[in-house]
């Protein structure tokens, strides 16, 4: 790479493109378009050239490309940003969804163009960011910042309720990340207390295996713990996600489901647990109960779904409760599986968001009452949806199955009776799921979908195109599920041997 | 092993890729690919299979290493092929009757717009099963497992257009579920024992004793579930009769010739690991014989012709089950191999019937065809006599052994039930047989009835030549034959582990008289069905039926299994699910909003003393002035 700042570049171009877009005239919607998509492919080829170099290269430290300048010296915060596999396929897993957003935004959004495009780009940098900071206090504010523009795109391009959605997302998430900011402060604190300096007092990679006051690891533990599970959602702490994702115009449920979720395991795996692998050991059974209800009580609430896009919320609770589980198992298989999982159902469930949101486009509707014998109308679009349904069913081959399967394998090695109770979701996702299809798709056309007559065509060749890389993706990675895993289970290999070191302080 | 081995799974996975891309472009043309294929594919098959049952592949078979699938930490998950005698037997039915079904399908599916797509799944199905039968990783099995569930689904709401097929795909899908789970949770228990899911390994290690006796029990029955899902047996079996909504080629393919008989060839595969535990084979044994009487009995009183097809499969699905679970391994595929080529031509004769009668599937509205459709009758007429058992056809042959072994195993009870579902099944088959095509015609006059074209009849010629010969070629000489002679190495370990030893069959002895009392049985079923249906007795079978109205009711009813599932889990099911979601929007999402409430409240509340007005903020001063003045002079004195 020589000495250039790979990592700043990713991060920063989405920003970059952001006052590009706002300085374009606000009545030339096609300009604008094509420039948020042009800078986030920019941003997809930059992410893809720093995989490529990571993977190519043999790695000689844990984090490549790191970039460390002093930022706000007189209390030792830097400017710290590194990468290593797993944050790797998230950030390639952000830039792939988000410059699918722009095109899947081409159409839906006529109203506020400008400021649409350049609050996803403002949030595509919040995002990245949050995948590659390495000093606590950068990480919280580009946590924070992710928060901004998400709460414009579900406020102003949202649907009828979108405020009252927004507000909650928005508080919700607040509670837990201004918890989160104490806990980090207690920590920098108590390294310069201990130490009597500053230096490294906000940095990840120098605090890891310091923080030796058991106080303060589950006191602080517990305050990331709750910032990260609301951002999960963990259950209690789900009901934001299916308002949110019920106003949120497509592209921001594709976000919200696709990236934004994933924060919070990303959370657990590189922050939560390194720094208080003591308290983290602690909370652990808690958090696997509370897991294995997020797991059945969220797919067994998404059966009696009457809104196609609250059906599919409560599945992501449901799946990320997996990845909870894989976390917390603390052994090898469990948080390979975890990632997988956070990585596939990125692609899964942002897929089926975007099919959502191409029946709206046509039916300015999302109930499934209404729906029915769909399929002969559009079957290329019922294909690709039931596509995408098999492959969150967790259908061997597609890559929905690798993640799950060692979750579960995971969790069986931890605790059988767990991963007992877990397996049952095998058949209630097959329930919702198909129960769901049953009813949109198939039978004799429904007198609502008859009436749209002419407006009810089939899947346009843009909307393939938003899912064609998912499905090729969803493909590879259900056939070849190592070609994803071989780049971070070295990493969780250190991750859990650091974390097992520190069980007793 | 043979270099082309992996073209076995390479060419039908391509056929489908390529007629599921352009299929729709192609019209009547789009066959041609997935018909290739699987002819191909026959040809390849068979020169594995005849080495792998003649042992041509030495006693542990052949193995290509080929990818690793998934792997985390130390544990890998391995795409492997190996081919044995039990793959070999497999091989020979799934081959045959999938390239049978797919020429019949030419003719059948005619006329229908999802041509091209009914091809395309088909060919999907000859991968996910060939998969299943080639592998030696049982993770790579399960994923098999699903995949065939995934073809099951789609062609059994092939005709998604009506509402019906759409209900019965999901039922199937879903069902197959509830086993899954059980076999997902072996999958896990067996790494946490042996630390792989190779299957050679696995099997060495049960050998070896690293088994305990609970542990077998425990992990034996989960992988049973999965079993029991796959082959319908009871409590699992209610998705196999709606399954008959699917188009009837893959009733033949799918749901009685090849899918349904992967668990009772995962058990085989598993033979040292049910042999380990008693209990298991116990259990294997129960439901099978259970299922096998229980289904006989709804087939008694089906009316539509697919259906007493479908639970006759149940039936002679859980034979081969109650054979697993005696012991008697080689009669179980025995049973596998015969009921795949008789079954598969007597529901191929079924389509051709329907296909006849324009649709039409109810036997009371047919009667009297059997000179109008000769080949058809012909053919199914063949198919019955086997089913029924009588000598010398295939069926004869697979199940006396069964009953046989069943017997001199000690497992009396199996045999004696066994013995009268015999009996059963002779009965109902020539029930259908003289419904259909005996006695007088109450075919609808407006129906012009035709034989169907060569592509649909030729099969059916075709797959009557086993039925009448597979037998006496596998089988002969009495428990020597060509199969049991392929078969032994692969189960020695577990018949082994059971402490059988073998006995010379005798024909003036005890095997000479089970023999008897099987063909007099199968005989009588035969004589009873003929006299009651040959022609018409409706008055006969009134008085009888009113005479036994409940039972008569509760067999047509199935039992009113359906009705329990539909009480148990939709119903209540569905009201648990509606209480949770009330529970989350009231009680979980009224805290978070009620926390909201509270503090807007709070806020709103607080806010009345914020007024702006100089006037009442002297009056809080003075207030609080006067409280403190008081408070000094109380307090102070």
């Amino acid at each position: 790479m020589g000495g250039l700042p790979i990592l700043s570049l990713i991060t920063f171009a989405p920003l970059v493109g952001a006052l590009l877009v706002a300085l374009l005239p606000s009545q030339r919607h096609r300009l604008i378009r094509y420039t948020a998509l042009g800078v986030s492919l920019v941003t997809l080829a930059l992410s893809l050239v720093m995989l490529a170099s990571l993977l190519g290269a043999t790695a000689t430290s844990e984090f490549s490309f790191t970039e460390q300048v002093s930022w706000i010296g007189a209390f030792g915060i830097t400017y710290h940003l590194g990468v290593d596999g797993l944050s790797a396929a998230l950030v390639v897993l952000t830039t792939l969804l988000s410059a699918i957003c722009m095109l899947a935004s081409f159409g839906p959004i006529t109203n506020r163009v400008k400021e649409y495009f350049v609050s996803f780009l403002i949030l595509e940098t919040g995002m990245i960011g949050v995948f590659l900071a390495l000093d606590l206090f950068l990480f919280y504010i580009f946590w924070e910042i992710v928060l901004v523009p998400m709460y414009l795109i579900i406020g102003i391009w949202g649907g009828v309720d979108r405020i009252y959605a927004t507000i909650k997302f928005v508080l919700y998430t607040l509670v837990g990340s201004l918890l989160m900011l104490v806990a980090i402060l207690a920590t920098a604190f108590s390294h310069q207390a201990a130490t009597g300096s500053w230096q490294g007092a906000f940095d990840l990679l120098t605090l890891r295996g310091t923080i030796g006051d058991p106080t303060l690891q589950m006191l602080a533990f517990a305050a990331f713990a709750l910032a990260f599970a609301i951002k999960v959602p963990m259950f209690p702490f789900h009901t934001w996600l299916p308002d949110a994702h019920v106003q949120a115009p497509t592209a921001g449920s594709v976000i919200l489901a696709g990236v934004l979720l994933k924060l919070g395991g990303y959370g657990f795996i590189r922050f939560a647990i390194p720094l208080f692998p003591y308290g983290a050991h602690i909370f652990a059974p808690l958090m696997i109960v509370l897991s294995v209800i997020a797991i059945i009580y969220g797919a067994l609430v998404a059966i009696v779904q009457t809104d196609l896009k609250k059906l599919i919320a409560y599945s992501s609770v449901s799946h990320m409760g997996f990845v909870t589980l894989g976390i917390f198992s603390f052994n090898q298989q469990g948080v390979d599986g975890a990632i997988l999982q956070m990585i596939n159902h990125g692609l899964i469930t942002g897929g089926l968001f975007l099919l959502v949101g191409v029946g709206y486009e046509r039916t300015h509707d999302r109930e499934i009452a209404k729906m029915g014998g769909w399929a002969a109308r559009a079957p290329m679009y019922a294909a690709l949806f039931g596509f995408f349904l098999f492959a969150s069913v967790g259908l061997p081959g597609l890559s929905g199955f690798p993640g799950e399967f060692l979750v579960l394998l995971g969790a069986f090695l931890a605790n059988p009776a767990v991963a007992g109770a877990s397996a049952f979701v095998m058949i209630l996702a097959a329930v919702y799921l198909l129960w769901m299809y049953q009813r949109v798709f198939t039978g004799p056309l429904s007198s609502f979908l008859e009436g749209l007559g002419d407006h009810l065509t089939d899947i346009t060749r843009v909307e393939i195109l938003t899912l064609a890389p998912l499905a090729l993706l969803i493909i590879a990675f259900g056939v070849a599920p190592t070609l994803l895993s071989s780049s971070f289970t070295a990493s969780v290999t250190t991750l859990l041997g650091a974390a097992a070191n520190w069980v007793a302080p | 092993m043979p270099s082309y081995a992996p073209l076995l799974l390479v060419l039908p996975l391509a056929g489908f890729a390529f007629t599921a891309a352009f299929g729709r472009r192609l019209g009547k043309a789009a066959a041609a690919v997935p018909l290739a294929a699987i002819a191909a594919v026959w040809v390849m098959a068979m020169s594995l299979a005849i080495p792998a049952l003649t042992g041509g592949l030495g006693e542990t078979g052949a193995t290509m290493p080929l990818f690793t699938w998934i792997a985390s930490g130390s544990l890998h998950f391995d795409l492997g092929l190996h081919v044995d005698a039990l793959t070999g037997a497999l091989l020979l039915v799934v081959t045959t009757v999938g390239a049978l079904v797919h020429l019949y399908s030419v003719g059948y599916m005619a006329h229908d717009d999802g041509y091209w797509r009914f091809f395309a799944y088909l060919n999907l199905f000859m991968f996910s099963m060939l998969l299943l039968v080639l592998v030696d990783n049982l993770l790579v099995v399960f994923a098999a497992w699903e995949l065939v569930g995934l073809s099951s689904y789609l062609l059994i709401g092939f005709w998604y257009t009506k509402r019906e097929p759409g209900l019965a795909s999901k039922k199937a899908f879903i069902t197959n579920r509830v086993g899954d789970v059980g076999f997902a949770l072996g999958l896990m228990g067996l790494i946490a024992v042996f630390g792989t899911l190779d299957i050679p390994t696995i099997l060495a290690g049960i050998q070896a004793g690293a088994l305990s006796g609970p542990a077998a029990t425990v992990l034996a029955m989960l992988i049973f579930c999965g079993a029991v899902g796959k082959s319908a047996q009871f409590p699992l079996h209610v998705w196999l009769p709606d399954a008959m909504e699917g188009p009837t080629p893959v009733s033949a393919l799918i749901h009685a010739a090849t899918m349904v008989n992967a668990g009772v060839y995962l058990v085989a595969r598993m033979s040292p690991l049910f042999a380990a535990s008693h209990s298991a084979m116990l259990v294997v044994a129960g439901i099978g014989i259970f299922t096998a009487i229980f289904a006989a009995s709804i087939a008694f009183t089906q009316t539509d012709i697919k259906r007493v097809l479908a639970f006759s499969t149940l039936s002679q699905l859980g034979y081969m089950f109650a054979a697993l679970g005696v012991g008697a391994w080689i009669p179980a595929i025995f049973h596998l191999i015969t009921h795949g080529f008789f079954k598969g031509l007597l529901f191929l004769g079924s389509g051709s019937v329907i296909h006849a009668v324009d649709g039409e599937q109810e036997m009371p509205k047919m009667g009297g065809l059997a000179k109008k459709i000769p080949v058809t009758y012909a053919t199914m007429l063949i198919g019955t006599i086997a089913i029924a058992g009588l000598p010398p056809l295939a069926g004869f042959w697979s199940k006396d052994e069964i009953l046989g072994e069943a017997f001199k195993s000690g497992f009396a009870w199996v045999w004696l039930v066994g013995l009268i579902v015999a009996g059963a099944t002779a009965f109902y088959m020539f029930r259908l047989m003289g419904l259909t095509f005996w006695g007088k015609s109450r075919i609808d006059p407006a129906v012009h009835v035709h034989e169907s074209p060569w592509t649909m009849t030729l099969p059916l010629v075709v797959l009557a030549v086993p039925t009448v010969l597979i037998g006496v070629l596998l089988g002969f000489p009495f428990g020597h034959g060509l199969l049991a002679q392929g078969l032994e190495p692969v189960f020695a370990p577990a018949t082994a582990a059971l402490g059988r030893s073998e006995e010379p069959w005798t024909l003036f002895g005890i095997d000479g008289l089970l023999m008897l009392a099987s063909v007099t049985i199968a005989a009588i079923g035969t004589a009873v069905g003929f006299r009651l249906f040959s022609t018409d007795h409706d008055a006969t079978l009134r008085s009888f039926t009113a005479r036994l109205r409940p039972l008569y009711e509760g067999s047509r009813s199935r039992w009113y299994f359906d009705d329990l599932n539909d009480a148990v889990f939709v119903r209540f099911g569905g009201r648990f699910a509606r209480a949770l979601w009330w529970f989350d929007r009231r009680v979980v999402d009224g805290a978070v909003n009620g926390v909201g409430a509270l503090a807007s409240g709070s806020g709103r509340g607080l806010r009345q003393i914020q007024t702006g007005r100089v006037q009442n903020y002297a009056l809080g001063i003075a207030a609080g002035l006067i409280a403190i003045a008081l408070f000094y002079l109380v307090v102070a004195t």
